[in-house]
Order: C-alpha cells, then structure tokens, then sequence
C-alpha cells in the first residue's frame, strides 16, 4: 500500500459524480451544422477574392461557431486560415487594431488552433506574426481568456 | 509607498496569506499562515501576536470572524474549527465535522453570526450551526447540481441566500434556509423565488472559466463576481449580466462592493482596481496604488496610444528591436539602485478584498492580504 495517494477513491464511489469532459461543456442551445454555416463560408471567399481582407477577417472573427461538432470547427477554421493567410503582411496591424475586443479573442483562439494542428503548423509564420500584432495592440488580455474559455473553435 | 491611497502596510508573515479578517471593532486580526492561523492584536496603530491557533494539520485555507467574535477556520484536513474567545484571551476550540472527502476551500459566516457555509473540492457545501440539546456544530450539505470544486462563497444579508462560485464555471445561488434558525419573513418578497427550501437551487449562471470570487450586494439584489480569465460581471434577479475586463488582462481573485455603484477588484496585477457603473454598463474607473511610471508600463501606453504608427510593418519592427534592447539593459540593472523603481504596497498577488471602513453604505477603507505575506489598508 505504499503507493495510497495514487489510489482512484473516487471509483470507490459510484455516487461521486465525477467530472466528465461533458460536464465542462458550455450549455449551448443547439448545435449549428456546416450547412447553416456555408453562406457565411461563400461570403469570405468571396469577400477575400475581392481583395477586401478588412472585412473577410473582421467576419471570419465574428460569432464562430462553438456549438458545432469537431469537423465543423475543422472546416471553418480551414477558411479562416485561407482569409488569415491572404492578409499582406503590411495590414495586419490597421486590420487587428480595427477588431472590437470580442474579435480579438476570437482570432487568437483560431491562432492557437492553428498551431495545434498540422494544418495550421504548415503557415506557422503567419500565425505568429498575427500573434505578435495581436498582443501588441491588446495585451496578455485574448491570451488569458483563450485559456479560461470552454467555448472553443 | 508615498501612494495617496495606501493608508497602512503591515508586514505579517514569511509565508502567503489566503485569508484574512479583522474582528468588528477592528482591534483583532486573523490570518491564515501556513497550518495555522495567526491573531494579532492591534495596539497604537501596530500589530502585535496574541494568539496561534494550530489545530489543523494542513493548510489552512480560509478564516472568519463572525458579529460575535467567534472564529471559523477550514483546512485542506477536510475540517474546520470554531474558536470561542474566551476571557483571558485564548481561544477554546470545537471541532466541526464536515463530513467532506477533500479539501475546504473557503468559510463564510451567515451575518447573523450563528450559522456559517464552508465551500469545499468535494463539490459541496456545507452549511454548519450550532445545536443546542447535542453541544455539536451540525453539518447540513448542498450537492446538487455541483460539478467541481467551490470556491467562493457569499451571504446575502437577509442570511438565506447563498451565492458560491468555483472550478465549473456556474455561478449558483442556494438557499441555506435553517429551521429555527431563519424565518420566513427574512424572505419574503424576495425578487429571487417565493420558496427557499434549505439546498434549493435558486438560480445558477453560466460563466464558463474558474469564478474566483462572489460578492452579494444585497441593497440592490445583484451579485458581482470574478472570473480567472480577468473580467468583473455583475448580475441581477431580472438576468441582467454585465461584464467588463481588467484593464491590463491579468485575472482577479476577489472583488469588494465600494457602494450601489462601485466595485473594487484584485489579483494578479497586485493592485486594486476600480470600476464604476456608467449609462453604458460597468467600466473601469481608476488603478489604485499603481507604480507611476515604471519602464516596462510607459512602454504599453506608448503603445497603445500609438496604434497609428503600427500600421507600417518596418516601423514595428524597428521599435520591437530596440524595446529587446532595452529590455536586457533592464534586466543589466537587477539588484542595482534604480531611481524608477517604484513598487506597489503589495509585491503580490493580492488574495482576498474586505471592507475595513464604511460610512452610509460606502466603503472607505479597504484591507486586503497577498501572497506577499501582507495585509495593506487602501483609501478608496
């Protein structure tokens, strides 16, 4: 018994009511679906072929879809990378400043995103020089509520 | 130290202080230290130890002082004690049993003085008061629909509402309704329900990150609390939810009703900070004690104000060059004299808010105890 404080008590218990990984999930009324989030995905591209990346971003960073399921977020994420990716280097800055709060959360939860996935890890240069941008004009704010927020992308 | 708004700095312990809190008449002082916690009595102005109360065998975790001047203490032992004071100044203990399998985590006398609420890891909590025919502090727990750790746990004047905050991300309110102990007329009319049953569910709100701390401002039926990701929200019985962030980011662990109005926060910035209520929701009004101008603060504002000049790729990466260079002749400077080091009264994070002075209804002093081993008196 020299290893007791590794010993799982609450398996001892069948009323302990452990937390599972649903519990932690946000209470979302409904689970939105890639076919309600297509218009939007057909307007960022739209909005990216044009050459307007101000507004493609600021949409793309707007009410995400954290109810869906994980291949949902996997192909919205890969058209915010695609609207991400086609920003000139040079305007990332006036585009971050222009963000309200809210969006600026939202684009560093699809920054870490990107970095988790090999998807994203491909285009890791730009996600970090839009990581430096964003925590210059923001602070350490978007950083601690991507880690304190349940709802992901 | 020169700041307008510390009123006192007194340096306490070698060791964090998770909690701490002044008897009525402000003449007593308790605060935990490691297993034990410490009382000091204040004479001309400065601290001197009376009293060590060591019954607990881990941490300490949280203390109180009740109307009367009993003492609560809780633990990580899973137990918490009441100290009766007695006339020659020690403190006779009484064990209260839990009955909870982890830790206690924060106490909270009901302001009536003769119940109290202990907020624990083993997702209860447990309501405890005093039953005459058996000498024995009664334990009653509210469990549903608790999902991890309580953290913080706030009365409602009235003595029957019972705010609690922790790790799942709800803020709920319970009713903590004793028989015989409580009355039905402390509730009635209350714009939160029309039956309180003890361990009803009374209302709950999702937040989603950790709820530091909870705060009932029972004048205007709302409830402030913090969360870890750095955001004061500010809710009411109509659902009304207002949010605002810390201005530098860092996130909160406690919260104080200055009035109807105001709310002071602290945490991990070491300072507290002050929020207002305006037209347009709750805003940030004014950093207290915060370091005039210290190098790494005067080089966010000018970035901040200077959001302009970063449109130009070059110009930023021009001025993040040199602001690396000045970093390291910072870091050269450590351990020398430096005229622009200007700190804040405390060196921490600062753990736990409490009112110290108030006149109709405003708080105008404030203490609060830190990591740092302190407990500071703010003016507001």
């Amino acid at each position: 018994m020299s290893d007791w404080r590794r010993i799982d008590i609450d398996a001892f218990d069948p009323e302990s009511g452990r937390l599972t990984s649903k519990d932690i999930e946000p209470p979302y009324p409904s689970q939105v679906t890639l076919q309600e989030l297509s218009t939007k995905i057909s307007q960022l591209r739209s909005l990216a072929s044009s050459g307007d990346a101000k507004s493609a971003v600021a949409l793309a960073v707007s009410d995400p879809p954290y109810s869906g399921d994980e291949s949902t977020k996997n192909e919205y994420f890969k058209v915010v990378l695609e609207t991400l990716s086609n920003v000139r280097q040079a305007d990332i800055s006036g585009i971050v400043s222009g963000l309200t709060p809210i969006q600026q959360d939202v684009l560093v939860k699809y920054l870490y995103k990107g970095m988790s996935i090999p998807e994203g890890q491909k285009q890791g240069g730009i996600l970090l020089a839009w990581f430096e941008r964003v925590t210059q004009v923001a602070g350490v704010r978007p950083v601690s509520h991507f880690i304190n927020d349940r709802n992901t992308v | 130290m020169s700041s307008q708004s510390v009123s006192a700095v007194f340096k306490l312990v070698k060791a964090p202080i998770y909690s701490h809190c002044f008897s009525q008449d402000k003449s007593l002082l308790a605060v935990t230290c490691k297993n034990d916690c410490l009382i000091y009595r204040f004479t001309n102005g400065s601290p001197q130890l009376v009293a060590t109360l060591s019954n607990h065998d881990k941490t300490v975790t949280a203390v109180d002082i009740s109307i009367h001047g009993r003492i609560v203490t809780c633990s990580q032992d899973r137990n918490a004690y009441v100290w009766e004071p007695l006339s020659d100044g020690t403190y006779k203990p009484t064990l209260v049993l839990l009955r909870i399998n982890r830790a206690a985590t924060c106490v909270s006398w009901a302001p009536s003085g003769y119940k109290f609420a202990v907020g624990s890891s083993a997702r209860i909590i447990a309501v405890c008061y005093y039953e005459q025919e058996n000498n024995w502090w009664v334990s009653k727990h509210i469990k549903k629909p608790i999902k991890s750790t309580v953290g913080c746990l706030s009365w409602h004047s009235n003595g029957v509402l019972l705010a609690s905050g922790g790790t799942d991300g709800y803020m709920r309110i319970f009713s903590g309704f004793v028989k015989g102990l409580d009355s039905k007329d402390a509730v009635a009319g209350s714009p939160w329900g029309d039956k309180f049953p003890f361990g009803a569910l009374v209302r709950e709100f999702y937040h989603g990150s950790y709820i530091e701390d909870v705060e009932w401002r029972s004048s205007i039926e709302s409830i402030g609390y913090v969360s870890h990701e750095g955001t004061l929200n500010v809710v009411d019985a109509n659902n009304n939810h207002s949010q605002v962030n810390a201005p530098d980011g860092l996130p909160f662990n406690t919260l104080l009703w200055i009035n109807d109005h105001e709310i002071l926060c602290a945490g991990f910035s070491n300072h507290p900070v002050l929020f207002a209520e305006a037209t347009g929701g709750w805003q940030f009004a004014k950093d207290l004690d915060k370091p005039a101008s210290t190098d790494l603060s005067a080089h966010n504002t000018g970035n901040n104000n200077n959001n302009e000049d970063l449109d130009e790729s070059e110009d930023v990466s021009a001025t993040f060059g040199i602001s690396a260079l000045r970093k390291f002749k910072q870091l050269d400077l450590k351990g020398k004299v430096s005229t622009d080091v200007n700190e804040t009264a405390h060196e921490n994070t600062i753990t736990q808010l409490l009112p110290y002075q108030e006149t109709n209804g405003q708080v105008t002093q404030a203490s609060a105890c830190g990591l740092d081993g302190k407990v500071v008196i703010y003016n507001i």
